[in-house]
């Protein structure tokens, strides 16, 4: 079974199919030989009977010398009984004539290339003289096979009472012959058919079984890392080709996704470095003796201060969209939209700073949230309107119920500096951050924002959507649906 | 008269950098080294900048808001200009380095780096480009210092002084007048690693005093309580 096993599945494949190519040749072949073998003995029996029936005819019904006398016919039969035989027998076939008690009358061997009389078989004899047809069957003599024939003798044509019988045998030997060639050709013709179709068969399983040897020099090539590979069978609508086809969309998703996953780290880097770089330059500025100055001491120290700040303030974003990212379960609450916007409005004001904070409050509604994700999300689209929109302009909070899906759209709207419109597709990825003028003055984002906020509405089956036009505003759109 | 010709020879070094904190940290701290720093925050500042005035070395970080850095640099060397150039990359890839170099830049720093190497470099490239000879031989007073022989002589005596104390007399013959506190002295001296009692400053001064045949007034002046300054001007 384990050498069953390790062979190639080509090599199985083609096996099994020679194997039942021989099983169907071989029932097909044993079929076809039966039934010629005795197609070709009733053939032959058919042949020695009729040629037999003239003769006893005229033998029996023909010659005058033929009459019904004192003693029966059977006395009559003693007489004839050699002539019968004896016009019976040739050179392939050889007569005897036996009274109605099955004894020998006559024996029609006369030369001697002329073949032996096989002796009868009482069963059959007794079968012959007490039904009214022949009987015909094939013995054994000697090494050889005959055909014998038992015809019943009547006093009249067709149903006369039966007085005797003939029998008549044939040697079968030049018909063995023959079905032994006929045998060996079969088994000839077999082989060869057995030898093409396993040919043939080991191509097709090839051709067929080609993609899959791809398929596994692909698999090797990624396993190495080299995930740019492909298996690439589009001309194959078969089943190799629908898995080499989802095989390659597989791995084309795994190389996207860890392009990403790249990406981000290398972005994480960068910018963990940038503060890294500012607070060690600055600490070794102050070791080498900047320390002894006051005044440049407090202004480095300032910096210090506002890089350790805004490190610390990526760490937690960093975290927080990793856990955005891997949300295993949400501790979705009631939101009462209302009271929830009323309690965080004066946060939101103090966020403003001197821009204008508005709330336009919406219809009463109830939504099934993370109380503490709805926070995020909320503070952190307003503190991006406050980040890209001068002092004294306003910021509109606001919300409305919409269907298809039913749910409420909430929208924070400013009239800020705007996003360009090459921005604009790239806002939700992580890091991300456009050449604003105002957000690069303070400095103060981190370019997770929208990347959480987003990461938050996939897990609450949200959708978020911005419309922007650069110098006059932008309006972010979140919409959440009711459960 | 050692003030003047400092001034007068320090070599001016163009900082681009839109970091905030990194540009104010490199503006003090080569100005304490002794450079004459200015620094700007914008790509195409630099350019002009970097254009209408002549440097020693321009620092300029790759990542900027209008132009980045490679571009900057391959258009002050359009201009013509020989200035030396040295890049800051936040990237580890090769590439990054490859392109900064082909775009013709002398040299590349990668952040987070240390000062103490950006000092290292910067001195490699003054060496390099012809215009600035950082002086091999310090002269104050009478005394005489060989930066390269580790030499040192007093009104043409030679004097015997361990490492530390070369070190010591380089550091007040480079900055006449600034007062140095201990700990500034351990941090220059003998490295930021190092931990100890501030007192070994005070007995390693005290040593130099004596090989000096420093005496009142003293060349190397006591700030109770703060430090130690030099004063060469004031020995007649």
């Amino acid at each position: 079974m384990k050498f069953w096993s390790n062979l190639s599945l080509r090599i199985r494949l083609t096996l099994l199919f020679v194997g039942l190519l021989a099983m169907l040749l071989c029932i097909f072949g044993v079929i076809y030989y039966q039934d010629t073998r005795n197609l070709l003995i009733e053939t032959m029996a058919s042949n020695l009977r009729a040629r037999a029936k003239p003769t006893i005819e005229h033998w029996l019904y023909g010659k005058p010398m033929f009459t019904e006398g004192k003693k029966g016919r059977t006395y009559t039969l003693k007489k004839i009984a050699p002539f019968l035989a004896r016009d019976l027998t040739s050179r392939k076939t050889v007569a005897l004539v036996l009274d109605r008690y099955g004894k020998v009358l006559a024996n029609g061997k006369w030369l001697p290339e002329e073949p032996d009389p096989v002796s009868p078989v009482p069963r059959y004899v007794r079968l012959a003289l007490g039904g009214k047809n022949e009987v015909t069957y094939v013995t054994r003599h000697e090494g050889t096979f005959f055909l014998v024939i038992l015809i019943p003798l009547r006093t009249s044509p067709g149903d006369g009472k039966v007085i005797g019988l003939v029998q008549i045998n044939a040697s079968l030997a030049s018909l063995q012959n023959v079905m032994r060639q006929h045998g060996m050709m079969m088994i000839l013709v077999a082989i060869l058919t057995l030898a093409i179709g396993a040919f043939l068969g080991l191509l097709m399983v090839s051709s067929s079984l080609g993609g899959l040897k791809r398929m596994v020099e692909t698999c090797q090539a990624i396993s190495e890392g080299k995930l740019d590979h492909r298996v690439n069978l589009p001309d194959r609508g078969d089943e190799i080709g629908k898995l080499a086809g989802a095989f390659d969309g597989m791995v084309e998703q795994i190389e996207r996704t860890v392009e990403s996953q790249r990406r981000f780290v290398a972005n994480a880097a960068h910018e963990l470095k940038s503060p890294l770089t500012a607070l060690r330059g600055s600490i070794e500025v102050l070791l080498r003796g900047v320390q002894d100055d006051p005044i440049a001491t407090a202004r480095l120290v300032q910096g210090m201060y506002r890089e350790v700040t805004r490190f610390s303030n990526l760490c937690e974003r960093l975290l927080d969209l990793s856990r955005m990212e891997g949300i295993v379960s949400l501790h979705k609450r009631p939101v009462v939209l209302r009271d929830v916007m009323r309690e965080f409005l004066p946060q939101l004001q103090k966020m403003a700073a001197s821009r204008v904070m508005k709330l336009e409050v919406g219809p009463h509604v109830t939504l099934s949230f993370d109380p503490d994700m709805f926070r995020q999300v909320l503070f952190n689209l307003v503190q991006n309107a406050v980040a890209h929109t001068e002092v004294g302009e306003e910021i509109v909070v606001g919300w409305r119920l919409v269907s298809n899906p039913e749910g409420v759209l909430l929208w924070v709207k400013d009239h800020g500096e705007g996003i360009s419109e090459k921005d604009l597709p790239h806002v939700f990825e992580p890091f991300y951050q456009g050449a604003s003028r105002l957000g690069r003055e303070t400095k103060s984002g981190t370019g997770l924002g929208l990347s959480i906020v987003k990461a938050i509405m996939t897990a609450h089956h949200g959708e978020i959507e911005i419309e922007s036009t650069p110098g006059v505003g932008t309006r972010v759109m979140i919409r959440i649906p009711f459960e | 008269m050692g003030t003047e010709e400092t001034v007068g020879n320090r070599p001016k070094v163009l900082i681009v950098e839109d970091e905030p904190t990194i540009r104010e940290f490199l503006e003090t701290g080569l100005a304490y080294e002794g450079y004459d720093p200015k620094s700007v925050e914008k790509g195409k500042e630099g350019l002009t900048l970097a254009l209408e005035q002549q440097f020693d070395v321009i620092i300029l970080d790759i990542m900027l808001p209008d132009m980045d850095g490679f571009e900057v640099c391959r258009r002050i060397r359009e201009k013509g200009s020989e200035t030396s150039i040295m890049m800051l990359t936040a990237k580890k890839e090769v590439s990054d380095r490859i392109t900064g170099l082909d775009a013709g830049a002398d040299d590349y720093l990668m952040k987070p780096f240390s000062f103490k190497e950006l000092l290292a470099r910067l001195r490699a490239l003054l060496r390099r480009s012809s215009r600035y000879k950082e002086p091999k031989i310090l002269k104050s007073a009478d005394i005489i210092l060989n930066m390269e022989t580790r030499d040192v002589w007093r009104n043409g005596k030679s004097l015997y002084l361990t490492p530390k104390e070369f070190e010591l007399l380089k550091m007040f013959m480079q900055h006449p007048q600034r007062v140095f506190t201990r700990e500034t002295l351990l941090n220059r001296v003998w490295g930021y690693h190092f931990i100890g009692d501030a007192n070994i400053v005070d007995v390693h001064v005290s040593h130099l005093r004596e090989k000096l045949g420093d005496r009142p007034p003293r060349l190397i002046r006591t700030h109770y309580g703060v430090g130690y300054s030099f004063h060469p001007e004031e020995v007649p």
